[in-house]
């Protein structure tokens, strides 16, 4: 018995000594080199020098000045305070809406669609996404203008005297932007929905809940790594976006992203610039953190 | 047979095969038989190729690579690379070709170097402080939808008097447009009695026509057509070329006044990028052409600054001249850009 023991670990050690020499093994994580370097090159480095950036002195610096005089300009100047606070709340009303909007959506195509239907409704979904966000943003222009097809109809049915100022308002930024985002949303729900076991909620229903309860307690829980990425992404996506803001707000509202092309396009003042696009960064990565943790607590 | 690669083998493999695969997507530094140069895109872009690029290529057997982009992009990309810049000839605006100046970016024009210079008016080159010379121009005036608008006004300040008596709503440039500084905010305060150093008339004429709900803002050239085309506005400050621009295509409703006050000085700049190949000289040259620049004229419909040049009549009636275009104080209007941005986002919005 002992021999055998002995001659098996001859053979493993022989195993591992070849394993060992192959070339992957040799590699060790050599292979990652290429994407490290990438990364090193085209974050990293660009990181490293917009924040190198930012400590410069800006073109209207706060009296006092000092290292950090841009930062202090955006958190102690109510008005810029108040620009990334407008940021933040838009990025969540986008978000919440996505969610209202896209989950039953979702729902509908997994639980109840046909094959055939789910297929048309994937194709709605994707197909405006193969047109430039411009020219969707372009044709809520147009649908929004004073005398654009929602006013003209309205006052055709003699339900307004005069075209309602539609345009350059919160209320078209938020249209356009769920217009643009909500795709994001409704197929990460969908996907995660799809991989459910039915099974789950039929014995819930069995052993006596309502639908409603059923619902809250099995399928929403279940679906919450789906509508987590969703919420993810539309997060991420309206805490950046600028054409739609610049094309349907008109001024109506302030952000940092219309801020930073503000200081880069007509201020020239980089330093200002580099600060605010250090704070959106962080300021991502916070609700990043915080979405990810009540994410998990839910899901958990 | 089997090949045995060692560690060092395959890592230098992989980090020469990454460098060969992102090789193409390198900038393309300046070179001395090839020299890289800048223009707007569209029509801007194919009358750079077609005609400046052409002459120059003619000329001296190089070639001159177009960068699409615009000017704050451009001179980042020097400032990066000083010693060794991707771009030998700059096409700038006026303030940051000061700017550029100043900086060390840019260097003094040569006149030994520039055989069409001699025709080039001074002021042409004293405005830029000899950082460059201006090659083109425009003239920001009112453009308006002439079947909406029956009576357009002759004068900025008639423009706002209608505006704010409800009869027509206002597209003008945003704060986020780059030539608003020049174009809206020092025009509005030269027009209503301020000046560079008192806006004031200006930002309340804007708050004004806020209230009245008489005004919106365009971020981009486009979008100024858009606007009157949807019928979100009626008329607006815009540019002389980019209106008959539109007109020759068939969008025969725009029409284009230069106001009493007259119509506000919008210079493009050309400068020689410092440490560049001397080629860029002949480049510039190229754009001082009377020929090559009659054909840009022809093509953007703006203005050209070679005093040999001579507009045909279609043409001559849409430029408005030089002499009859207001020029704002360029140098003294960069300065006080940062506090003008800061006060439009916290009066009117970004």
């Amino acid at each position: 018995m002992s021999g055998k023991n002995a001659e098996l670990e001859t053979m493993a050690s022989t195993i591992g000594a070849r394993a060992a020499v192959r070339p992957w093994r040799l590699m060790g994580f050599g292979y990652i080199i290429p994407s490290l370097l990438l990364l090193a090159a085209f974050f990293i480095a660009p990181l490293w020098f917009v924040g190198e950036m930012s400590l410069r002195e800006g073109r209207l610096p706060p009296p006092g000045g000092g290292l950090w005089q841009n930062y202090e300009r955006l958190f102690l100047d109510s008005f810029y305070f108040g620009v990334i606070g407008e940021t933040v709340v838009l990025s969540l009303v986008v978000t919440l809406i996505c969610i209202l909007m896209g989950y039953p959506v979702a729902y509908f195509m997994v639980r109840h669609a046909s094959a055939r239907l789910y297929n048309l409704i994937i194709f709605f979904l994707i197909a405006p996404l193969l047109t430039p966000i411009i020219m969707r943003t372009f044709g809520w222009q147009v649908l929004l203008a004073r005398r654009g097809l929602i006013n003209e109809g309205l006052m055709s049915m003699d339900l307004i005297s005069k075209p309602l100022s539609l345009l350059n308002s919160p209320v078209a930024v938020v249209l356009g932007l769920v217009h643009v985002l909500a795709p994001f949303m409704i197929l990460s729900i969908a996907s995660v929905l799809s991989g459910i076991d039915r099974r789950l909620e039929e014995s819930a229903r069995m052993l006596g809940a309502s639908r409603g309860k059923t619902f809250l307690k099995i399928t929403l829980p279940l679906s919450m790594d789906g509508l987590g990425t969703g919420a993810i992404l539309v997060f991420m996506l309206a805490n950046g976006s600028f054409v739609t803001l610049l094309l349907l707000g008109g001024g109506s509202l302030q952000t940092l992203p219309l801020l930073i092309y503000q200081q880069f396009n007509t201020t020239r003042d980089l330093p200002f610039a580099a600060a605010m696009s250090i704070v959106l960064l962080v300021l991502a990565l916070v609700c990043l953190f915080f979405q990810l943790r009540l994410i998990r607590r839910k899901g958990a | 047979m089997s090949i045995k690669l060692s560690r060092r083998q395959i890592l230098a493999g992989t980090v020469a095969s990454s460098t060969l695969a992102l090789a193409p997507f390198g900038p393309a530094f300046a070179q001395a038989d090839s020299i890289v140069v800048t223009s707007y895109g569209g029509v801007w872009e194919e009358a750079i190729r077609d005609l400046f690029v052409a002459d120059f290529e003619a000329r001296t057997g190089g070639t001159a690579e177009i960068q699409i982009g615009g000017p704050p992009q451009w001179m980042s990309q020097i400032e990066a690379s000083l010693d060794n810049p991707p771009i030998d000839v700059l096409v700038n605006t006026i303030d940051l070709a000061l700017v550029a100046g100043r900086t060390g970016l840019v260097e003094k024009i040569d006149r030994s170097k520039l055989k069409n210079i001699d025709n080039i008016p001074d002021r042409f080159i004293d405005a830029v402080q000899g950082w460059g010379v201006i090659f083109d121009y425009g003239s920001a005036g009112i453009a308006y939808h002439k079947e909406r608008v029956t009576n357009p006004p002759s004068s900025i300040k008639a423009m706002i008097d209608g505006a704010l008596a409800g009869e027509y709503v206002l597209s003008l440039p945003g704060i986020s447009y780059a030539p608003t500084p020049q174009m809206l905010i020092w025009s509005l305060a030269d027009a209503l009695g301020g000046s560079v150093d008192n806006v004031d008339p200006a930002f309340e004429a804007l708050k004004k026509l806020q209230e009245a709900n008489a005004v919106i803002f365009y971020g981009g050239a486009t979008e100024f057509l858009n606007h009157l085309e949807a019928g979100e506005a009626e008329l607006g400050i815009y540019w002389d070329g980019r209106t008959w621009s539109h007109f020759s295509t068939g969008a025969e409703w725009i029409g284009y006044i230069n106001p009493e006050e007259g119509g506000v000085m919008n210079p493009v700049v050309v400068q020689k990028v410092v440490n560049s190949s001397d080629a860029a000289w002949e480049y510039i040259d190229s754009m001082l052409a009377p020929g090559p620049q009659l054909g840009f004229a022809e093509k953007v419909q703006y203005g050209v600054t070679n005093s040999e040049v001579v507009y045909p009549d279609w043409l001559k009636e849409r430029i408005t001249p030089w002499e009859d275009t207001r020029w704002p104080p360029f140098e003294a209007i960069g300065e006080a850009i940062p506090a003008w941005v800061d006060r439009w986002n916290r009066e009117i919005g970004a």
